[in-house]
């Protein structure tokens, strides 16, 4: 049976292999065992998990730099459709909330530094939500928070220091 | 209408492999397993064999997902030994909580129909 095996991707062999042929050796030979092999095999090509893997057991030193060239790769993390449409639509409140607030400031503070940096800070914050959203995505609320409010902190912080400076030039 | 809890989407999208997912990680809660294990264990206590395929299907997404994490086996064991994530002892407890809320509700309704 264990011919079977060699039905799946290399990549999947090479982790899975040996355990899964020590799960097999013990089963009764059947149809149905070779269909669910076949089915499962077909799934491995279909649907890869490997290289989305988090597993440990990654070989090399670097395992860092390859889970953030993973991460990097075309589609980036994996999300699934409901994480999709929380990070979709908390850019869109974000986009709201922020636009409402430069109104609200420019209708009081006119065209101070401070209302600018509101303004440009703007173009960036959106992005920034939905980017950080899905990536921290397995975080803490806590965490998430922290890295939003010290992100949006630190961009209003250059946007301020780019408008003060423009404006005394 | 009974919503469903935050941790639970953890096990949304893995299709067919949705109830197996979710048996392996039942027996996980027991503590670390290995695939051999899983497949008597499960059979015990949901009465459904897992085939090595369904079950190293579910393994590899449960992994991907870091819902289990994979532990050094002994002595040069093929036999890889599995144990439950944080995150995935959440998504366990969340899944659990949605489906006793739906067969509560279930229950409720039989009684009064």
């Amino acid at each position: 049976m264990n011919w079977l095996l060699q039905l799946y991707p290399a990549r999947w062999r090479e982790r899975y292999g040996e355990e899964f042929a020590a799960v097999l050796a013990r089963q009764r030979a059947s149809v149905g065992l070779v269909l669910d092999v076949l089915a499962g095999a077909i799934d491995a090509h279909l649907h890869p998990q490997i290289q989305n893997s988090r597993s440990k057991q990654i070989k090399g030193d670097d395992t860092m730099t390859l889970a953030m060239l993973e991460r990097c790769a075309a589609g980036g993390p994996k999300l699934s459709p409901s994480e999709r449409r929380i990070a979709f639509r908390l850019s869109i409140l974000s986009a709201l909330v922020i636009a409402a607030l430069y109104i609200v400031l420019t209708k009081i503070y006119r065209e101070a530094p401070a209302v600018q940096a509101v303004y440009w800070t703007s173009i960036l914050f959106p992005n920034f939500i939905y980017q950080q959203t899905v990536y921290l995505k397995k975080r803490l609320w806590l965490t998430q928070a922290i890295v939003l409010g010290a992100g949006l902190s630190a961009m209003y912080l250059f946007m301020l220091a780019v408008c003060v400076v423009g404006r005394k030039l | 209408m009974i919503r469903k809890p935050k941790d639970d989407a953890e096990l949304e999208d893995f299709g067919r492999f949705s109830e197996p997912a979710l048996l392996i990680l039942v027996s996980l809660a027991e503590g670390p397993r290995h695939g051999y294990s899983m497949t008597e264990d499960i059979e015990a206590i949901a009465g459904t064999r897992l085939g090595p395929g369904t079950l190293y299907g579910a393994l590899a997404r449960l992994e991907a997902r870091g819902l289990i994490e994979p532990l050094k086996s002994k002595n040069n064991d093929r036999r890889n030994p599995y144990r439950l994530t944080t995150l995935g002892e959440r998504s366990l407890r969340a899944r659990l909580d949605s489906m006793m809320a739906v067969a509560r509700t279930g229950q409720r309704r039989l009684a009064h129909a």
